[in-house]
């Protein structure tokens, strides 16, 4: 019966949809600081190089690569951020566009490490490294029911799904913290923050390499969960399909962009006839969310109202919660 | 050798610089960056080849066509994409930037459906006709193709300095409010300029298609990012500086193809955009900017 369910396929579009959400959930970081950047696309071709490289050059295991690749983008996060912190607005944002289209031109002109447009292939997967591993301690799938690719895909989107949690988990307790108060004074007014006292260098360079660092990782994992990254992956149209998560879901509250990624990964699957017109509908959300509800679809008052009609919640909380509200 | 690549260097630095201008009066007016303007740029080629190509039309019916089309997107690309997020309560500053990037989307992939992918040849009738002097080798394209230009370019800056309209645009550019309040129609103002930006990146297109002989859907991208990397270098809003930071970048990449690594000639534009905004961020040319 469980053996049934598990279909690889819908493993595999879940297992993307959770990269994306990482992906939606590094843009949003920035943004909660009113920066713009379209870089992550390239932080993202950073970590996912990366960690290929060494685990195809060194036979190093994945976890070390992945680690590598989220810290180099990380670091690369730092020596870009700390001068574009001059630029504001859509300064900062053509800095960070141009930025990501060098790293693909440098991707696809260092031939003698990254094979150039063709791409690298045969990455180790992580699903069935892991399989090996627990199989050289006697482990085999047939104990659970299921078979050997199931078991592959059903790992990959555990680990992964345990990852977005976390993720998740860490941004939003971030939220509530000195440093998210912190970005959000910068947003709502860069000025005002400074004079309350808040180092504002340090707090938008913390938010731009936290944004690198999160997309890095998601380039690490997609690389190994795909097998095969080739520059093409890294190019213009991620940035802005990174970019559409958050004007699409919202990027006030960190359920926007992960409501996004989710929807537009979802989207081209089960309506397949759209898939081939994926990129014009992309376009035509962008024009139309900015038209209409800029803030995204979801913001703070829909969050509040979903609070509201979720019964149990507000009795927990008694007479406390609707003060607050 | 060097005479042949200067020529090179400048006829495909007078098209950047054509482009740019498209981009630079977007940007001097409105104070946004159109990043539709490549994919607006790119459809002029395509009309350019559809004309010449399909149709076996006069290459003046080409430039006729490509500027009526052109210049219709541009007003479509005002109504629906900018005019909307203009004069609207809380909506933030990247809106119209974020807007933009929706329609070149849009726009690119609409090519891909309409044109369809690949390398569209673009045959101008006297493509191989071309002269020897000494041992220098002209080609009758390059020349046409730097008088446009220079005509193009000596009529926008007539049009801006000499005439009322010019004049009402730069009242505009310096700012919104006092030229409203001083009689301008500040609306068609931002119109006319949107939909003069986007003729003459349709015009631009088809320069381009000449001087290459070929026209993709993915182009647009490709030199809207050049002109992008243009204005930041002369400067946002500087039209004479986006001249001479066009003329800068095509000499640039014709020299770096010739003495040093093609694959890195679209690198050049790019690194030059961060370079420039981290040591002067207001362009070789522009005056101090107050963010």
């Amino acid at each position: 019966m469980l053996a049934e369910l598990i279909n690889p396929y819908y493993l595999q579009v879940a297992s993307f949809i959770l990269i994306n959400i990482i992906l939606g959930v590094s843009i949003y970081i920035t943004l909660s600081t009113g920066q713009l950047s379209l870089a992550n696309a390239g932080f993202m071709g950073i970590g996912a190089y990366t960690s290929a490289l060494l685990t195809l050059n060194f036979d190093l295991p994945i976890i070390v690569g992945i680690l590598a690749g989220t810290l180099l983008a990380g670091v690369f996060g730092i020596l870009i951020g700390i001068p574009t912190l001059r630029l504001q607005g859509v300064y900062l944002a053509i800095v960070t566009l141009g930025f990501g289209e060098v790293i693909r031109v440098i991707f696809v002109n260092w031939e003698s490490m990254t094979k150039g447009a063709v791409g690298l292939s045969g990455i180790p997967h992580m699903g069935r490294e892991l399989l090996n591993t627990l199989k050289d301690f006697g482990f085999d799938p047939k104990i659970l029911g299921l078979q050997n690719n199931q078991f592959v895909f059903l790992a990959i989107f555990l680990i992964l799904l345990g990852v977005t949690i976390s993720i998740i988990a860490f941004f939003r307790r971030q939220n509530r913290s000195r440093v998210g108060r912190a970005f959000a004074a910068i947003k709502l007014d860069e000025k005002a923050a400074e004079s309350m006292g808040i180092n504002i260098t340090y707090y938008k360079v913390l938010a731009f390499a936290q944004g690198a660092l999160v997309a890095g990782f998601a380039g690490a994992l997609f690389a190994h969960v795909l097998a095969y990254i080739s520059p093409a992956d890294f190019a213009y149209h991620r940035a802005v399909e990174i970019l559409i998560f958050a004007v699409f879901g919202g990027s006030e509250v960190i359920w926007g962009p992960v409501f996004g990624a989710l929807f537009l990964t979802v989207m081209p699957e089960v309506l397949r006839f759209i898939s081939e017109y994926r990129y014009m509908i992309y376009g035509l959300i962008i024009i139309i969310m900015m038209a209409v509800r800029p803030q995204g679809l979801i913001d703070v008052n829909i969050l509040n109202w979903v609070k509201l009609k979720t019964p149990k919640r507000r009795q927990k909380h008694g007479t406390s919660s609707q003060k607050s509200i | 050798m060097l005479i042949e690549q200067l020529i090179n260097g400048i006829t495909l630095g007078s098209i950047y610089a054509i482009v740019a201008l498209g981009f630079t009066l977007v940007f001097g007016v409105l104070g946004i960056i159109n990043m539709a303007h490549g994919e607006i740029f790119m459809f002029g080629a395509f009309i350019g080849v559809v004309v010449t190509s399909t149709f076996k039309g006069p290459l003046w019916l080409a430039f006729l066509a490509a500027i009526t089309v052109t210049a219709a997107m541009g007003y479509l690309l005002e109504r629906f994409a900018l005019r909307p997020l203009r004069n609207k309560q809380g909506v933030s500053h990247l809106a119209p930037l974020i807007s933009t990037i929706g329609v070149s989307i849009l726009l690119e992939n609409l090519s891909h459906h309409i044109f369809g992918p690949g390398n569209h040849p673009f045959r101008a009738s006297f493509a191989e006709i071309s002269f020897q002097i000494g041992s220098i080798t002209v080609y009758l394209v390059q020349i046409v193709i730097f008088v446009i230009s220079v005509l193009l370019m000596y009529a926008l800056s007539f049009w801006l300095g000499k005439t009322k309209a010019g004049k009402a645009l730069r009242a505009t550019a310096e700012n919104l409010e006092t030229a409203s309040l001083l009689g301008v129609d500040v609306k068609r103002t931002i119109t006319m300029t949107v939909i003069i930006a986007s003729a003459m990146g349709g015009i631009a297109g088809i320069l381009v298609g000449m001087a290459f002989n070929s026209v993709t859907p993915q182009m647009g991208l490709s030199i809207g990012l050049k002109g992008l990397a243009i204005i930041i270098l002369g400067g946002m809003g500087n039209v004479k500086g986006a001249m001479a930071g066009g003329l800068i970048l095509g000499l640039a990449e014709t020299f770096v193809v010739v003495y040093g690594d093609s694959g890195y000639k679209d690198a050049i534009a790019f690194a030059a955009i961060i370079i420039i905004l981290l040591i002067r961020p207001q362009g070789l040319f522009g005056q101090k900017i107050s963010a």
